[in-house]
């Protein structure tokens, strides 16, 4: 979300407010058109809006990150039974990993990092409190912290894979994400 | 060496005896017999030599309040011997100086041709390659057309230089002609062979994407602790896509990036780079320095294709999972292990991470645990650097500090000056750092805003010298007198069409360990140690053996070497081996 409103918002609203009878009727009331008002409300839900999508937008990032690692890890585990080389499989799935710690890939940061520099921080007092990284939106600083090692973890079985080492990790992180997404 | 010693005589016979005893592709060069060894505390002393040396050309960056992040990014410096008359020489990278919006001087670089005495001159001019008026920020050197001299790389707020070395003293500027001038800001550059066909590709980092009319227009806008307005950015900012450039092999190269898999999608903030083997497998991964993003480790998948595994290798963010503000890096065996560790500096009130390498490719944040952390903290940490500076045999750790921010000087209760003192971390075994910097003589006093950082043996002496570029001021040239212990510096030739030694591993055997050092184009803070390796050996008397491992997969060995001597070891024709699409590990040693 971006700080300023869009140039054709605005246009709008200055339209509104300039056509509007009731506001040419009341030139002796000093107080905030109506109309005005009403508008600004109106844009404010839409503002309080798009923060929820915002919300419901990383979530999704989150969701098929996830299902994609869980298919991955299907594929790893396929290999592994089968007595086949999962390396590249495992190395997949700890980039995945990564990626829910990071709320999507270098991509996704960088959309981030755009939303930070225009003064939009999602959880601007969980970063002031060290709960959050700057402009995470879900992820936290701990849960980030816990998966990048999950993924570390994972990665390091790409030469020496461990089925049940695996299946602890997946564990760890399977967990790490559904308390991340739980009232969602 | 001690202070006071006859370095000019010294240096004299060093570079001018030459014995030549060609073993297996080696010629050993006899030169003066290595300094005592030493030890206990107080034995490192340095000298600031900078102005009686000549080194004196005033690097200019922008102006006095630094009022954009370019006046305070500041610039890299090189050692090289650019006309192979075996001295090392320097070359400094300068920017221009504002005021306000008008430029009121472009600054020129400078190279100094090494006497052999201990001075330098200034050879600018006759050499042309003063930097054409562009806004210099970092250097890169390599034989890129494999010619046998080697070549200057500037990149450049701006338009890059690519100065070919004509092998008669000057240089020409074939930036346009090879396609690598690419305008924006570029900063930390890597020329290495990214696809093992023996010639030299190109990675450009890029830190900000900004024109000069919005540098020019910029006023302090941003507020620091509430208490004074700074340069906004790079928050605020849009990050400047890294470049890769593949060579042609004659001269030209083309740009790769995606084919390459190195399309910069984080639009990182980008500041060093180095290219060096990372997991061991004998390709030439990628490390960039991000500004508060994390950092890129670019594993190379070999053919040319390369994969970013940074966040779960363990050395794109700190211990904590955060991004951090990378500035220089530096690569060696800090701990003794026989693993190559990484070093990034990173931003005041933040410290400077030093990452312990597995040997397979990841990473351990160790900080803490290894001393580096704690020193660090306060510090605005920029060019860096992993060297034996007291010849014991283990890597020390210098790191050249500054703030970005002038106005912190009025402001003592946050702990921090603009100009700040650089800092040596001895290596107290394993691994573990010591703050030695206040008993290590008046050169670790100096107090400036520094940035670029480059570690060479200047004077022949068997120490490694620093050369340190700083904001509005001259060079700081610190000559090593440190009591050392004995040494051995290897000097890797290679005859013009034999490829490169660019990632050529040397390794050295001696009392049941290994050392083992690695050439580069540069890395630091957009800077270039000296190309000869230096090993401090403690009080060995000479090494079993010195392997190198060229990037071809040939092989030179020489066995039982005495110490305090430079070692050529000279790459033959015949070591070279046929061409192939992906041939780094195709070769069989001899």
């Amino acid at each position: 979300m971006k700080r300023h409103i869009s140039p054709a918002l605005l246009t709008m609203i200055l339209m509104l407010a300039l056509t509007s009878p009731g506001i040419l009727a009341t030139e002796h009331d000093t107080g905030t058109p109506a109309e005005l008002v009403a508008a600004y409300d109106s844009l404010a839900d839409s503002i309080l809006a798009v923060k929820q999508t915002e919300r419901h937008m990383v979530q999704s990032i989150l969701a098929t990150t996830f299902s994609h690692a869980q298919a991955t890890l299907g594929a790893v585990q396929k290999k592994m039974a089968g007595g086949e080389n999962a390396g590249a499989e495992i190395e997949k799935l700890a980039d995945l990993v990564s990626q829910l710690g990071n709320e999507g890939d270098a991509a996704v940061a960088a959309i981030r990092k755009r939303l930070v520099e225009g003064g939009h921080h999602h959880n601007a007092q969980g970063e002031k409190d060290g709960i959050y990284d700057e402009g995470f939106v879900i992820v936290t600083r701990a849960a980030r912290k816990a998966l990048l090692a999950s993924a570390g973890n994972i990665a390091r079985m790409a030469a020496s894979p461990n089925a049940e080492k695996l299946k602890a990790e997946w564990s760890a992180v399977a967990t790490q994400y559904k308390s991340l997404v739980k009232g969602d | 060496m001690t202070e006071g010693s006859d370095r000019s005589a010294l240096s004299g016979r060093l570079r001018r005896a030459p014995a030549l005893l060609a073993l297996g592709g080696a010629c050993l060069i006899s030169h003066a017999a290595p300094a005592a060894g030493g030890t206990g505390a107080g034995r490192f002393h340095f000298v600031d030599v900078a102005a009686e040396a000549g080194i004196d050309r005033q690097v200019h960056a922008g102006r006095p309040g630094k009022d954009h992040l370019l006046d305070s990014a500041g610039n890299g410096v090189a050692w090289l011997d650019y006309d192979r008359d075996g001295r090392l020489d320097a070359y400094i990278v300068n920017a221009w100086k504002l005021a306000g919006s008008e430029i009121v001087e472009r600054g020129r670089n400078a190279l100094y041709r090494n006497r052999g005495d201990g001075t330098f001159v200034d050879v600018t001019d006759g050499a042309r390659v003063a930097g054409e008026g562009r806004w210099g920020t970092g250097v890169t050197v390599a034989d890129y057309d494999d010619d046998g001299w080697p070549d200057i790389l500037v990149t450049s707020f701006g338009p890059n230089l690519l100065y070919r070395n004509r092998g008669d003293g000057t240089f020409e500027n074939v930036a346009d002609r090879a396609g690598i001038e690419a305008p924006a800001w570029n900063t930390g550059a890597a020329l290495f062979d990214a696809d093992g066909d023996r010639d030299l590709d190109l990675y450009l980092a890029r830190y900000i994407d900004c024109t000069l009319e919005e540098v020019l227009a910029a006023r302090p806008t941003l507020s620091w602790k509430g208490v004074a307005m700074v340069a906004e950015g790079p928050f605020g900012l849009v990050g400047g896509a890294d470049r890769f450039y593949l060579s042609d092999g004659d001269g030209h190269f083309e740009e790769a990036t995606g084919p390459a898999g190195l399309l910069d999608k984080g639009l990182g903030y980008g500041f060093g780079v180095v290219a060096v083997d990372l997991n061991a497998d004998g390709r030439l991964d990628l490390y960039v320095a991000n500004d508060s993003d994390a950092n890129y480790y670019y594993r190379n998948e070999g053919s040319g294709r390369f994969r970013e595994v940074g966040l779960w290798s363990g050395n794109a963010v700190d211990r904590d999972g955060a991004a951090q503000a990378g500035m220089g890096v530096a690569f060696g065996d800090a701990d003794g292990d026989g693993q190559i560790d990484l070093v990034t500096t990173n931003f005041a009130e933040d410290f400077t991470t030093l990452y312990r390498g597995d040997g397979k490719g990841f990473f351990e944040d160790v900080s803490d645990m290894s001393g580096v952390g704690k020193a660090t903290f306060m510090s605005l940490s920029w060019g860096t650097v992993l060297a034996d500076l007291d010849n014991d045999g283990d890597l020390d750790l210098i790191i050249a500090n500054g703030h970005i921010y002038p106005q912190v000087d009025a402001h003592p209760e946050f702990g921090m000056t603009y100009r700040q003192r650089n800092l040596l971390l001895e290596n107290r075994g394993g691994g573990r750092f010591v703050d030695v910097s206040q008993q290590a003589g008046p050169g670790f006093l100096v107090a400036q805003s520094s940035r670029g950082l480059a570690a060479g043996d200047y004077d022949d002496d068997g120490d490694v010298d620093l050369l340190i570029s700083n904001l509005d001021a001259p060079p700081t040239l610190l000559r090593n007198d440190s009591t050392a212990g004995n040494w051995l510096t290897v000097v890797l030739e290679v005859p013009p069409g034999g490829g490169t030694a660019i990632g050529a591993r040397v390794s050295v055997a001696l009392q049941g360990r290994t050392l083992a050092r690695t050439v580069t184009s540069g890395d630091s803070f957009l800077s270039v140690h000296d190309p000869r390796l230096h090993f401090g050996l403690g009080t060995a008397r000479g090494v079993d053996r010195v392997r190198v491992d060229w990037p071809d997969g040939s092989v030179t060995e020489r066995i039982s070497v005495e110490a305090g001597r430079f070692l050529t070891m000279r790459k033959l024709r015949e070591d070279k081996i046929p061409p192939a699409p992906d041939a780094v590990n195709s070769g069989d040693p001899p």
